[in-house]
């Protein structure tokens, strides 16, 4: 359904000056530097299939989204979305995809949701029969219904998300683009989305190609997972083997009333520590030690007042799989 | 067309939310450009002509050249204000739709609040055809052709705005350059082109051709001077101006492509 | 003191553009052409029917073209309306420091600025195409100096008063329009007032806006008389005035508010 065959994106960073002069100047200055933004990626992803697409800020990921969506053309290599370059057919390409950017609603601002998805059905004419039943099947999916006489100004944060995913469905693409589609969004919500993301991928039989910083929509919702460093594949292949590569990387704070004691020797699946004065920062496995494993296990060096959980830095798993 | 409208009227409904905001602007608009036409009445009421020009035949040109731009800035609002678009990276959002980015963007936005300054050159055109037809100088010809001239002034500032705003995509910023590809020769355009030196005249016959749509045609149909086919150029240099504004603007997404991040 | 530090600040700020802003000088400069020429074409064949000859209004615009720089485009509502639209203002006007003092100061810094790289460069301009005035008399240049001043300082309350009125309004710039269109207009941009109709003339003789461009042009070629300084300080008073008092109700506005 997708496949990228030796893309390479490369960008000038020019040194840019001030004013219009210095844009007219830098037009004609040969001074830059070239960078790799998107550096030899291969991949080819089935149709209905769900894959992950994580990495640094930067790493690349946008930039082959864009590519993928005709925004962009590559240096060399080609993409091709449903067998169609989206770079020599970008109208049809636009037809057969739908992109939900996560920073950037592509919902008309000051108008009531529905307007919004009539504007996009004139776009991409869409027929009434269709469009009714686009309705429909949304309003039990998403809920739309609820907001859908709202400006999308008043929208909260969630729903104004689950109205751009909507929009971007609006004409049935078989093919959608997610970039960070829960960014910023509450646990609730992001819950929600990824309830309605599983459903599109196993009962419509959608192929989503989703990029996000959040493990979770990760760990729930992917089967494939392709990591990207650099403008580079370091990892392709299936959930569980990314698993077995870099565990479940998780992280404890524990904050002690004075500084603790650590037992010398470590139990399994515990990888790394930071101090912070009586605050030590677990760097740990859940797919080896368990949570409730390695309570008691801190609760052994010393009197613990605070104990927080938190989420990895997608840094933090690209530095395991190397 | 039909999807033209559809999309405008969403822009429109989206406008309509700021009532107050519009008509003020809307009047001031039409207020600055009549200011600006007493003060050119105040001058030829007392010196009677600039270059064998009055009042009058300088009001035909003067409102031709404000309705045509006053009209460019309500159809082109996005593609005058397109700088934000490079800088923003908002054009991004443009090329994943299955319709051409100049259509989008010329119906993402209408400011009918610029309208003010169109009814403004109306009332100009009335008047000075009300003293024209006096001398005996309004022929049904030239009535005939001033709808004409207000289309062809339009479609060159049109290009001349498409074109501007395609050297965003190598330069970001065009409010610089706005000013003198639109600014300085639209309010050139408001005098007859005889009274300006030789340099500035070839400006304003070749790079940005401003002279065709009012100065050429007028004076031919004002008996000044002339051949009859002062009539048809007009249109010509419009057209092939439009395809070039195009062209530019077609080589520039390509950059885009290839260069955008 | 911190007037004068927010004056050189603002001085710096504007300083990061000054090669985008020499380049609309060019467009500022042809601008001055164009109504040259609309002069040169009135005038020619004419001048013994007028009280200025072609030489007096070519300078009469360039100097006006000068002067718009120091005196007409100042910032839109010296962007008061931004900090009412984010809440600062709040914050702003609890500041220890005088509010109306502390924005035309800033602004003050951009006109300085705007002396050096915007005025002058385009004075030079016309230095070296179509001649430029320069003042014969020596105590011509104080009367220059007060006037030049004083018409600063009306546009400031005027643009302040504009700013100040998004108190109420929130949107402005229709307000910054009409102030930019009256001081064309009434400033004598293109039209020095004293050749309008006789009605109109009396009108607009009323109004604080030939103080803020006309009678400093005048001063400048030395056509005006030195009494027009009375008439531009008590315009600068009574503005006063009127923006310490806005500022008081809008202080007051705000406090019940609570912003």
């Amino acid at each position: 359904m997708i496949t990228a065959t030796n893309l390479n994106k490369h960008f000038k960073v020019y040194e840019t000056k001030k004013g219009m002069m210095g844009s007219l100047a830098s037009l004609f200055s040969a001074k830059h530097t070239l960078v790799k933004a998107v550096d030899d990626i291969s991949f080819s992803i089935g149709e209905g299939e769900f894959v992950g697409y994580i990495g640094p800020n930067g790493a690349g990921k946008s930039t082959t989204i864009k590519m993928l969506s005709g925004i962009l053309h590559p240096t060399s290599g080609s993409v091709a979305v449903g067998g169609l370059s989206p770079q020599k057919n970008r109208k049809d390409n636009a037809r057969r995809i739908g992109i939900v950017f996560g920073q950037r609603t592509q919902l008309w601002w000051d108008l009531p949701l529905r307007d919004s998805f009539e504007i996009l059905k004139a776009m991409y004419k869409v027929n009434d029969k269709d469009y009714n039943s686009f309705l429909k099947l949304y309003d039990d999916m998403l809920d739309i219904g609820k907001f859908i006489e709202t400006p999308v100004r008043k929208l909260s944060l969630g729903q104004r998300m689950r109205g751009d995913l909507a929009a971007a469905m609006i004409h049935n693409p078989d093919v959608l683009f997610l970039d960070e589609p829960t960014i910023g969004l509450d646990v609730v919500a992001k819950t929600g989305i990824r309830a309605f993301l599983k459903e599109l991928n196993e009962n419509e039989k959608k192929t989503v190609l989703l990029t996000t910083h959040d493990m979770d929509d990760i760990e729930q919702l992917c089967r494939r997972v392709i990591v990207i460093n650099h403008g580079r594949i370091i990892l392709d292949g299936t959930l569980e083997e990314m698993r077995e590569t870099i565990g479940l990387p998780s992280i404890m704070e524990v904050q002690y009333t004075s500084k603790p004691e650590v037992a010398a020797a470590a139990p399994l699946g515990l990888e790394r520590l930071q101090w912070e004065d009586s605050k030590v920062i677990i760097h740990y496995d859940r797919s080896i030690l368990s949570a409730p494993q390695l309570l008691k296990e801190v609760s052994s060096w010393g009197e613990p007042v605070d104990i927080q959980m938190k989420e990895p830095d997608i840094e933090d798993i690209i530095q395991k799989i190397y | 067309m039909k999807l033209y409208f559809i999309l405008i009227s969403g822009s429109l409904k989206s406008r309509m939310q700021y009532k107050m905001n519009f008509i003020f602007s809307m009047v001031s608009y039409g207020m600055i450009m009549a200011v600006d036409f007493i003060m050119l009445a105040a001058i030829l009421r007392r010196f009677d002509d600039v270059k064998g020009w009055d009042l009058y035949e300088v009001g035909l040109l003067y409102s031709i050249s404000s309705i045509a731009i006053s009209l460019y800035r309500v159809i082109g609002a996005e593609v005058h204000d397109f700088e934000r678009y490079m800088v923003n990276g908002e054009f991004d959002s443009l090329l994943i739709r299955p319709v051409s980015p100049l259509f989008l963007l010329l119906t993402r936005n209408i400011d009918l609040s610029r309208i003010g300054g169109a009814i403004q050159g109306l009332i100009i055109i009335a008047i000075s055809v009300a003293g024209l037809m006096k001398t005996g100088k309004a022929t049904l010809l030239l009535i005939a052709y001033l709808p004409v001239a207000v289309l062809t002034g339009l479609i060159i500032c049109f290009a001349v705005g498409v074109l501007t705003a395609a050297l965003a995509f190598w330069t970001e910023k065009i409010k610089d350059f706005q000013t003198f590809t639109l600014y300085a020769p639209f309010t050139a355009a408001n005098y007859p082109m005889n009274i300006y030196p030789g340099l500035l005249k070839i400006i304003f016959f070749t790079v940005i051709p401003v002279a065709f749509m009012n100065y050429v045609p007028v004076m031919y149909l004002l008996q000044k001077g002339g051949e009859w086919w002062y009539l048809i150029t007009p249109a010509a240099v419009a057209g092939v101006f439009l395809t070039f504004s195009l062209i530019m603007w077609h080589i520039g997404i390509k950059h885009y492509h290839s260069t955008g991040s | 003191m911190i007037y004068w530090l927010l004056f050189q600040k603002s001085f710096l700020r504007n300083m990061q553009y000054r090669l985008a802003h020499l380049i609309n000088n060019a467009a500022s400069a042809i601008f001055g052409f164009v109504f040259m020429a609309v002069w040169v074409g009135v005038l020619t064949g004419k001048e013994s029917g007028s009280p200025y000859s072609i030489q007096d209004m070519v300078h009469y615009i360039g100097t006006g073209q000068v002067f718009l720089w120091l005196t007409v485009f100042l910032t839109a509502g010296l962007n008061i309306q931004n900090g009412v639209r984010s809440g600062a203002i709040t914050m702003e006007l609890a500041r220890p420091v005088h509010y109306f003092s502390y924005v035309t100061v800033q602004e003050a810094g951009r006109i300085a600025y705007n002396l050096l790289f915007r005025s002058i460069p385009i004075a030079l301009v016309y230095v070296l195409t179509v001649g430029f005035y320069v003042p014969e008399n020596a105590v011509s240049l104080l009367y220059i100096f007060i006037s030049a001043i004083l018409a600063i300082f009306i546009s400031l309350n005027l643009t302040y008063l504009v700013g100040i009125s998004s108190i109420w309004t929130t949107e402005i710039s229709w307000a910054h329009f009409v102030l930019i269109t009256l001081l064309f207009g009434f400033g004598g941009q293109l039209v020095p007032i004293d050749l309008l109709p006789k009605p109109i003339y009396s009108i607009v003789a009323l109004t604080p806006f030939p103080c803020v461009l006309y009678y400093p042009v005048m001063m400048y070629l030395e056509k005006a008389a030195p009494h027009v300084l009375l008439i531009q300080a008590s315009w600068a008073a009574a503005l006063t005035m009127i923006s310490f008092w806005v500022t008081n109700i809008a202080r007051s506005k705000i406090e019940i508010q609570g912003g």
